[in-house]
């Protein structure tokens, strides 16, 4: 039971920097999901807690303790490795057993918790088969088992589920929520995959080229993005982004498009008019499902467009719509029928629009309810 | 313009059968997807269709031709695979222009053929640069502009954006529909990824164990899938199966403890009819299995909420049925849904949104609501 | 594809050329051993493809005080004892020394790219620096010593162990180590507890082709040695005689012993050994 503090980490390997001055507060007994893409820094700084990697810069506090000079061995952190790093000599018992044996504990008390512990897996009767005669899952408990059997201060996991089949994955996925929720340990999870971070994360930490874009709770990063990159990486399919011009008319602002313009009557985005944001242009963001297309012109403001291409899925269709110059994806129902080049209307949810910059790639405007835009065709 | 007929096709590799007595139709200008797990048979499959592998029964037929003793380099395929073969030490031109000096072409019509498939793929800018240089979602493009650009009347793909990250592999998919649908060969793309199956596809051809399960257009292999296997290979969350008996119109639900289910009057008589054995798994999607109390249709089973998917645009609830603590049922509800973790819940259950298995031969027997 | 019945028949002679091939010398050294005098000397021109009358007078002989018909050359035993010695113990300081280089050189890259300079200079022919080692030799009184002999074959066979066990250890996942050290091992504990036993088959393999190499070595013995601890295959070259020339029977007598060593080495860790060559198999 700890909490995990990271203070300004700075990480470089030769010319590239891994992990750029990052700050973290993990709480205890939290479940904190790392996401990120390849080469984004993640595994770099879950090996900097763990101590297997130091930091150039930055310190690393588990508890109260500041732990930058304490090997791994003695920071009582145990890590689950994306190729899970089982003993391949050794039985499924000893693979469990063996932090234990380290700690010069008893062989009957070993004995005992090793037990327990796989027990509570459902792998006590694989004692005394070796990793290599396991299937995947068996070998991800086994993992799980040796990482909780010695009752670590947290435990850091890196992408351990990545080597499963999908179904498998989603199994390992209920199975390591529920753990979390049983131990009420601090867990630090990394993944590249939007779906595990979204699911299992009571906090989200979004890494981009060694840079922290934003932490905060999942519904509010898929809600509220920081910028394009965190709004690309949560969300499938990913958010549409679409070039716009801004500029005042009339008293009213006025969000451009070829297809369509948005105006608004919002102070804040007033400001940003004034502030010199998107003097070049501006990024108009919106999810696939916030678009509704009509196959025959509705009642209220729409905004004409054609259709690119289908995709149905089976439990919904994705709709690629042509619109001026853009194609844009639309979440559409399962039973959804359209030609390419059949002309469609397509309406907005217009307080779940975003505005960023587009030079910063930064949102600098979240809609709401209350500050919602209106549409001109 | 060419259809393909695989008749009867058979592929052996030592005793390992990978291909059994296959045959398929594939239309002029259809886009037809292989689906299956690793192992199933469908790369070999394509690996007969282009010529590299010869069957050892059976016959390939291109517009009614005999295909088996022609050389992949006669059959006029074009092929593009998983890890794509671009020439790093050429331009990004010169590597979309190989095929073409090969056959001989002029310079001039060599340039224009470039220029179309290059604005065709949106790699315009690219066509001067080293493809040693390119990044991998570029390459992949390189590679398909490749196999586009000496127009092969059919089209072989095996996997082609399994390299790719997840947002390119979206926005190519729909290219790749789009490509297709403008040039019209026909295409046979080979995937494990059901998503890209269903999504490119005319029709679906769904292989297990070296034996095609279904060949149908994805709308029917969706709502309609053949047999156990199918049904759970298609759709994501995949679909919840409920294994029970059925007796005297009523199904009994082994994982529940309270599993009893009684079907309408209307469809008992379709049950009696259809029924093989008292053994029987039903089947039903994840967004036709809802969870609450309020609404119609309340089964009577219930089940505890593991944990909670909040994807954003929907929230996928996984759950225990309250018998079996080792199965997970999932349901796919609104993203405002909140559910809480460790709830005992109720679930909802609409009658004509289940699929009947018959246990033992795993085959659909029925489709409630159609 | 079926094979055509000729393509069938000729590769199977083929194989059965080449093999014979392979086996003859064996089959000669094993044939001579048992020649008598007259059979190995092939007296007239006269071929003996198999030993006509089988004896182990030629055994007798190298063991024998001395030998009647080589006044230079006297008892094997004291080559075979000298070159069990100095092979072993300078097989030891190649695989200790070998050992932890190649573990610091795979995990921790010690000393960048010079470890692969020093292998680099493995490729001079012995013959070019021998020259000089004796001088050097000579000058720390370690000519014809045990430890003379054991420490330059310690070192000139250190960079094959260590090419060797480094890309044994390269084909242990690292995460293994790091594993361990989570787990609660010190650097060195993470070595020995998790990566020791599972290295423990190229261990074997590497140590065998050094210790092979140690054995066959005729150059170095034959100048760092002068009378007491000549090893077997200088002692080989020295069955001479002044009447028949080349003592072949004896000879191939001696040969037959050296070979047994590495044979009963081979068996020994033959377990290992498959283990040690399928290595990159077995993991994931």
């Amino acid at each position: 039971m700890a909490s995990i503090r990271l203070e300004n980490i700075t990480k470089k390997f030769k010319n590239t920097t891994a992990v750029n001055n990052i700050s973290l507060m993990i709480a205890d007994g939290e479940f904190f999901c790392i996401l990120g893409p390849p080469g984004a820094g993640k595994t770099t700084l879950l090996r900097i807690i763990v101590g297997l990697e130091k930091p150039d810069e930055g310190s690393v506090i588990i508890g109260d303790d500041a732990v930058n000079e304490i090997h791994p061995s003695k920071r009582d952190i145990s890590m689950i490795f994306q190729n899970l790093a089982l003993y391949p000599d050794k039985t499924v018992f000893e693979n469990i057993a063996f932090p234990l044996r380290q700690q010069k504990i008893e062989d009957e008390e070993i004995e005992k918790r090793v037990v327990e512990v796989a027990k509570h897996l459902k792998i006590d009767w694989l004692f005394e088969k070796i990793p290599s005669q396991l299937s995947g899952g068996e070998r991800q408990r086994v993992a799980i088992g040796r990482a909780i059997v010695r009752q670590p201060k947290a435990y850091l996991m890196d992408e351990p589920l990545s080597n499963l089949d999908a179904l498998l994955r989603l199994e390992m996925r209920v199975a390591l929520k529920e753990l979390q929720t049983n131990l009420k340990e601090t867990f630090v999870y990394v993944t590249h995959d939007q779906v595990e971070a979204l699911s299992m994360g009571d906090r989200i930490a979004v890494l981009n080229q060694g840079k922290l874009q934003q932490v905060d709770d999942p519904a509010i990063i898929y809600r509220m993005p920081n910028n394009m990159f965190v709004a690309t990486i949560l969300g499938n399919p990913p958010m549409n982004f679409l070039k716009c011009l801004l500029r005042r008319k009339n008293g009213t602002l006025q969000i451009e498009h070829a297809a369509f313009t948005l105006n608004s009557e919002d102070k804040k985005v007033f400001s940003l008019l004034k502030a010199g944001v998107g003097a070049t242009g501006i990024v108009l963001g919106f999810r696939p499902e916030d678009i509704k297309i009509h196959l025959s012109k509705p009642g209220t403001v729409s905004i004409p467009a054609e259709i690119y291409v289908t995709e149905p899925l089976g439990s919904e269709t994705i709709v690629d719509i042509k619109l001026g110059d853009n194609v844009i994806k639309v979440l559409a129902p399962p039973d959804f029928v359209g030609e390419p080049g059949q002309s469609v209307w397509i309406t907005a949810n217009t307080h779940k629009l975003h505005l960023f910059d587009e030079s910063s790639h930064e949102c600098v405007f979240h809609a709401t309810e209350k500050s919602a835009f209106t549409i001109e065709a | 313009m060419a259809n393909i007929v695989l008749d009867k096709l058979v592929k052996r590799f030592g005793k390992q059968v990978a291909v059994n007595e296959l045959s398929l139709e594939i239309k002029d200008r259809e886009f037809v997807a292989i689906l299956g797990p690793s192992g199933c048979g469908k790369t070999t499959t394509m690996n007969m269709i282009s010529g590299l592998l010869k069957p050892d029964a059976g016959t390939v037929r291109f517009d009614g031709s005999v295909m088996n003793n022609i050389p992949p380099g006669k059959r006029g395929v074009g092929f593009m695979f998983q890890n794509y073969a671009v020439f790093t030490y050429l331009s990004v031109y010169d590597n979309i222009a190989f095929g073409l000096r090969i056959r001989k072409m002029e310079t001039e019509q060599i340039d224009k053929e470039v220029q179309e498939v290059a604005r065709l793929l949106q790699i315009r800018h690219l066509l001067s640069m080293p493809a040693s240089n390119l990044s991998i979602n570029d390459m992949q493009k390189v590679a398909l502009a490749r196999s586009m650009v000496v127009k092969p009347q059919i089209f072989l793909l095996d996997e082609p954006l399994s390299n790719l990250d997840a947002a390119l592999r979206n926005v190519m998919r729909a290219e790749l529909k789009k490509i297709q649908q403008e040039l019209g060969q026909t295409t046979v793309y080979v995937t494990h990824d059901q998503v890209e199956a269903m999504s490119l596809a005319d029709r679906i051809a769904v292989m297990n164990f070296a034996v095609l399960q279904q060949y149908d257009a994805p709308h029917n292999i969706y709502n309609r899938p053949k047999n156990l296997f199918v049904a759970n290979f298609i759709g994501s969350p995949t679909i919840n199966f409920f294994e029970g008996r059925y007796r005297g119109g009523e199904f009994n639900l082994k994982d529940f403890s309270a599993g009893k289910m009684s079907v309408s009057k209307e469809n008992k008589k379709q049950v009696d009819d259809s029924i093989r054995g008292e053994d029987i798994v039903l089947g039903i999607r994840p967004e036709h299995l809802k969870v609450g109390s309020s609404r119609d249709g309340v089964s009577g089973l219930k089940a505890k909420i593991v944990s909670v998917e909040p994807l954003g645009s929907k929230t996928i609830v996984y759950m225990h049925p309250d018998g079996n603590p080792s199965a997970i049922l999932k349901s796919s509800m609104d993203s405002d849904f909140k559910p809480k973790i460790g709830e005992m819940t109720s679930l909802i259950i609409n009658e004509k949104n289940l699929y009947l298995f018959d246990k033992k031969s795993a085959d659909l027997v029925m489709r409630f609501g159609s | 594809m079926e094979q055509k019945l000729y393509v069938k028949v000729l590769k199977f002679f083929l194989i059965v050329f080449v093999t014979m091939l392979f086996f003859f010398p064996i089959y000669w050294i094993f044939s001579m051993a048992f020649k008598p005098f007259p059979e190995w000397t092939a007296a007239g021109g006269k071929i003996y493809w198999f030993p006509n009358n089988p004896t182990f007078n030629n055994f007798r002989a190298i063991f024998s005080r001395k030998l009647e018909m080589s006044p230079i050359a006297g008892t094997a035993i004291r080559p075979i004892l000298n070159s069990l010695t100095v092979s072993i113990i300078g097989t030891a300081i190649a695989m200790v020394v070998g050992i932890f280089a190649a573990y610091g050189i795979s995990r921790y890259k010690a000393g960048g790219n010079l470890p692969f300079m020093l292998l680099q200079l493995r490729m001079f022919p012995p013959i070019a620096i021998i020259i000089p080692i004796m001088i050097m030799w000579a000058f720390l009184r370690m000519i014809d010593t045990w430890y003379g002999l054991a420490i330059i074959y310690g070192v000139v066979t250190l960079p094959f162990s260590v090419w060797l066990m480094k890309t044994f250890f390269d084909d242990i996942p690292k995460e293994l180590d790091e594993a361990a050290i989570v787990d609660g091992c010190s650097n060195i504990g993470a070595f020995f507890k998790v990566v020791m036993p599972l290295a423990k088959g190229g261990i074997a393999s590497s140590a065998l082709f050094v210790f092979i190499l140690n054995w066959s070595d005729f150059l170095i013995a034959l100048i760092l040695t002068d009378r007491r601890w000549t090893t077997i295959p200088v002692h080989i070259s020295k069955l001479q005689s002044a009447m028949v020339g080349a003592l072949y029977g004896p000879k191939a007598a001696l040969g037959m012993i050296a070979a047994v060593p590495p044979i009963v080495f081979g068996i020994l860790i033959q377990k290992y050994l498959v283990r040690g060559f399928t290595f990159g198999a077995i993991k994931k």
